[in-house]
């Protein structure tokens, strides 16, 4: 009843077993090591019931078995694949990660098809049911891994191409590949009876496309402004004074998610600061927010010039002795511009001595009142 | 099919029978009951009204949909049961009848859908707004914080929880966001759902048309005691609200030296307060006493008890700081003896103790929460939830001595 190969797993399944419970009786609270080993159990139980299933892949005794003396089926790409990924994984040891994971991708890609087609070609004698036993054992995993990888091959050239090329480009690179989309989906609809291989033509010249713009794009790297941007990590130092911060990628920031949650609007008008809050139609001067919470508000410049706006929110002792200010600010806003301001107070109003207050730098006798209860 | 089999069918149809019928009476029955605060089909305000008047049409029409499409099954069923009789001449399609028959449900739904829609762009609306309240919702309580707004004579932020407290006949807005994981607001009686996300700011309508207590429920699964996440909104008359309002202003003053609530003071300053904030608290060197919940919780917050005694809850409307006779007192009051109840707060013959005492002892086995100081590891040491503070019952005594004076 029982195969070599299957009693040498199962015996294997069963070691595995006991290896788990003694595990988990002696060794107090490793999970992880477990985890492992119920791993190795399942996945040496798998193969014990594959190999029981398929005797061992015994094709003589199989109903069909092929005939010693059967043509060979042809060449295999698998072998090369492995190859390759062993030579990857050797040379992304000293070069890169990237290189050795790719290779290591390949190495594993390769044996288990290698092992599979090897396995199916001497099913039987037919190679339409060599095909199909193929099939149900490997389609399950490859297609959901192609998929996957052809969707990356779209996604991330094209995501290269949208960084490096400016903002205006980006919307107008965007526009017209939705109506190249759009009009090979119009025509391949309308001409159900177009070749495939025109079909097939016409979708690799696109892929091909993208990857190539991608690689310039990558090559060519982020778009000034974006790299400027990193590079100046306003957020970082905080200066929150008058100084300009020329990079800052304002659209990037403002997302439309937070500007649809935000607690209060505050405008610069005419010299003039003041809040709206959600809920409440007239202006004021002072605003209630939720201790401990992330809190988001608008800031809107309606004044000549740039402004920024700064909170203002009680002192830290970051050493003994020594004392710090706590703030935070947006960006330099020009006039008509605005921006999201995220911050959280987790000390309430009556722990400072002076108010926590949102003003103007440089802007003297304006401010908005902060109360945390 | 054998005899055997037969009877054993049989028998399984009438437990099943048996079964169901049962659910459907227990179901019946608490369809019955008197007492039942969280009632949807009670509307107490007219945003719950608003939602009654749209579902108790649709029921109606769904209810009238069901009978029909059970009495034409029933009636197939009975009709053309195999009785050996020849099968009847199989067609295929009847335009008319399947035309009809999509265009039917079509114009039904159609016109339940203009008035739901109406429904939700008037329960949408803020700008008729007389009052806004900014709700936060965190494992397992809710606070509540009172933005300034001078025409109600909230001149400085007020903050509370277990228990919202509003001018009936007012247009409240509550501002809901949530500080941990997404929590759920919903007082059935004032109106439907809305869920408290974190990093988000929802806005939910409040209006009770007469004084009285509203309870609620957080219908967003959020952990291990998110059964016991209640939550009660209170509606005064005018002159009522505003003397809470000035009430809740006030800061906690401290107990005359020598009594017992003095020394619970000083555990409270010991132990309490890493966590809970009371306005008005000094240390002993004379500096206010500042609470640090961010150090010490998840979320960041933990309930100010400034004004414990004047709620009629504690741990997240869990538990009553009120006994059941002094609760029924309150609860039962009529609408013009209400506020007069309620403003009493909780005094020392009403007091709880029992909970009280049992929540000081060991709260987490009171209400299951993460706060095992061994198993801390996921959230950086802090705790979700109220720990066993390891308190002797001689501090218990003080302690409630001293809770008992936050009028």
């Amino acid at each position: 009843m029982f195969t070599n190969g299957s009693k040498y797993l199962i015996g294997v399944t069963g070691f595995s077993a006991v290896v788990l419970v003694l595990y988990i009786a002696l060794v107090d609270g490793a999970v992880g090591g477990a985890v492992a080993l119920a791993s190795i159990m399942l996945a040496v139980g798998l193969l014990a019931g594959l190999a029981l299933f398929n005797r061992d892949g015994d094709v003589q005794v199989g109903d069909v078995a092929a005939p010693a003396n059967a043509a060979p089926v042809g060449s295999s790409l698998w072998p090369l694949v492995t190859t390759v990924g062993i030579v990857a994984m050797g040379v992304g040891l000293i070069t890169h990660e990237i290189i050795f994971l790719l290779g290591l991708t390949a190495l594993v890609a390769g044996f288990v098809e290698w092992v599979i087609q090897g396995w199916s070609e001497s099913a039987s004698s037919d190679r339409k049911y060599n095909a199909s036993v193929r099939g149900r054992l490997i389609h399950p995993l490859e297609f959901p891994v192609l998929a996957t990888v052809g969707a990356a091959v779209i996604v991330v050239p094209f995501s290269r191409i949208m960084l490096a090329i400016s903002k205006t480009a980006g919307a107008i690179v965007f526009i017209l590949v939705g109506c190249i989309v759009l009009a090979g989906g119009i025509v391949f609809a309308l001409r159900p009876s177009l070749k495939k291989t025109v079909v097939i033509g016409l979708c690799a010249v696109g892929a091909v496309g993208i990857v190539a713009g991608g690689i310039a794009g990558a090559s060519a790297g982020k778009r000034d402004q974006l790299v400027k941007a990193a590079e100046e990590d306003h957020f970082a130092h905080k200066e929150c004074g008058e100084e300009k911060s020329k990079y800052f990628d304002f659209n990037a920031e403002a997302k439309v998610s937070m500007r649809s949650n935000p607690t209060a609007t505050i405008e610069f008008i005419d010299g003039k600061l003041q809040a709206r809050e959600l809920g409440l139609n007239t202006p004021t001067t002072r605003i209630t927010i939720q201790k401990s919470n992330n809190i988001s508000v608008i800031f809107r410049n309606k004044t000549e010039g740039e402004h920024r706006l700064t909170l203002h929110y009680g002192e830290k002792e970051v050493q003994e002795g020594v004392v710090e200010e706590l703030h935070t600010c947006t960006q330099m806003i020009e006039e008509g511009d605005e921006q999201i301001l995220t911050f959280r107070i987790d000390k309430p109003s009556i722990a400072s001595e002076k108010p926590y207050t949102f003003s103007v730098p440089g802007v003297e006798d304006q401010s908005i009142e902060v109360f945390v209860p | 099919m054998s005899k055997r089999n037969s009877t054993r069918m049989s028998t399984m149809t009438r437990r099943f029978v048996a079964g169901a019928a049962g659910v459907a009476g227990i179901a019946f029955l608490a369809g019955c009951a008197s007492n039942a605060p969280q009632d949807t089909w009670q509307p107490k305000g007219p945003n719950a009204q608003k939602i009654d008047d749209l579902q108790k049409p649709v029921f109606a029409i769904a209810g009238i949909v069901g009978i029909i499409v059970f009495a034409a099954i029933g009636y197939a069923v009975i009709k053309f049961k195999d009785r050996g009789q020849p099968i009847p001449e199989q067609t295929h399609g009847k335009p008319v009848l399947e035309i009809g028959m999509t265009i039917l449900p079509a114009l039904i739904l159609a016109g339940i859908g203009v008035f739901t829609f109406q429904t939700i762009f008037d329960l949408a609306k803020t700008d008729d707004t007389e009052m806004v309240i900014n709700v936060t919702g965190q494992q397992w309580w809710w606070e509540y914080d009172y933005p300034v707004q001078e025409q109600y004579g909230i001149t400085d932020p007020i903050i509370t929880s277990g228990q919202l407290v509003i001018p009936a006949g007012t247009k409240v807005l509550l501002r809901e966001t949530s500080r941990d994981v997404i929590h759920s607001y919903w007082i059935p009686a004032l109106n439907g759902k809305r869920d408290a996300v974190p990093g988000r700011v929802h806005t939910l309508r409040l209006e009770a048309d007469e004084p009285g207590i509203y309870a609620g429920q957080c219908t967003e699964f959020c952990g291990l005691s998110h059964a016991v996440m209640r939550m009660e909104a209170v509606a005064l008359d005018k002159p009522a609200f505003n003397a809470w309002v000035k009430g809740q202003l006030s800061l906690a003053a401290s107990p005359a030296e020598g009594t017992l609530a003095k020394e619970g003071e000083s555990v409270f300053l010991n132990q309490c307060v890493r966590c809970h904030q009371v306005n008005g608290l000094k240390k002993a060197d004379g500096s206010p006493a500042i609470a640090a919940p961010e150090d010490n919780v998840w979320s960041g917050a933990a309930p100010n008890l400034t004004h414990l005694m004047s709620r009629n809850t504690f741990a997240g409307a869990s538990w009553d700081l009120l006994t059941k006779e002094c609760r029924k007192d309150v609860w039962e009051a009529s609408s013009e003896e209400f506020g007069k109840k309620y403003l009493a707060g909780v005094s020392e013959e009403c007091l709880n103790q029992t909970d009280l005492r049992r929540w000081l002892r060991n709260a987490p086995a009171m209400k299951p929460m993460y706060a095992d100081p061994t198993k801390l590891a996921e959230t950086g040491g802090k705790y979700r939830g109220m720990p066993n503070l390891g308190l002797s019952e001689d501090d218990i005594d003080k302690l409630v001595a001293y809770l008992a004076t936050l009028k």
